[in-house]
């Protein structure tokens, strides 16, 4: 695991999640941030600034990222939403287009 | 990829990826190439139980399952662990905006 391989994406409140680039990609949007070659500043850095993405939203998105890879390659277990953040998970995932 | 679990400390969330075979030591490696602290200046707890994790125990062993959250505290100056200390959202909303409810 190296860190060039990571991605840091920070919420609203300013935490921060560290997920592989692999599980970043499940995004499309993510994915075409991280591949374009250096004209987005979040490239070179690494990092991905979500003002209007809350923690426990953008938790939950890096859940369902890597729960995806999983399911993926044939590991098929539920996917949990809390009730109270759907709404602004189903906003933050349009967003994403995930 | 068998296994994720989300490593806490401070505002910040690790997700690492694993086998449930893999020894604690070869998690804190990973985290070093992530953090730089060396593996014998961390320490792992996994955070449903309280257990401290061992080194050379595997995942499934000390049973932290898929998608676990597990602490991570550091060294400080004195030799000793720091205490978990994990932030939440709840701690900073009331400065950014304020909630008509």
């Amino acid at each position: 695991m190296r860190k060039e391989d990571t991605v840091k994406l920070i919420s609203a409140e300013g935490f921060e999640f560290v997920i592989d680039k692999k599980a970043a990609s499940v995004s499309n949007t993510l994915r075409n941030m991280l591949s374009s070659s250096g004209s987005f500043t979040e490239t070179q850095l690494g990092e991905v600034k979500f003002p209007e993405i809350s923690t426990p939203v953008l938790e939950k998105v890096c859940q369902y990222f890597y729960w995806s890879l999983q399911f993926a390659s044939g590991k098929e277990t539920e996917f949990y939403i809390e009730p109270e953040i759907t709404l602004e998970l189903m906003m933050a995932a349009n967003y994403l287009h995930t | 990829m068998a296994m994720f679990i989300r490593v806490k400390r401070s505002k910040t969330t690790y997700f690492i990826q694993c086998e449930p075979t893999e020894k604690i030591l070869e998690i804190k490696q990973k985290l070093y190439s992530l953090i730089d602290e060396p593996v014998e200046n961390q320490r792992l707890i996994l955070l449903a139980t309280g257990d401290i994790l061992d080194d050379l125990k595997t995942l499934a062993e000390q049973k932290v399952e898929n998608d676990a959250i597990v602490a991570l505290t550091l060294r400080k100056g004195n030799n000793e662990f720091e205490d978990i200390n994990i932030e939440k959202p709840e701690d900073h909303r009331n400065s950014s905006e304020v909630d008509a409810d």
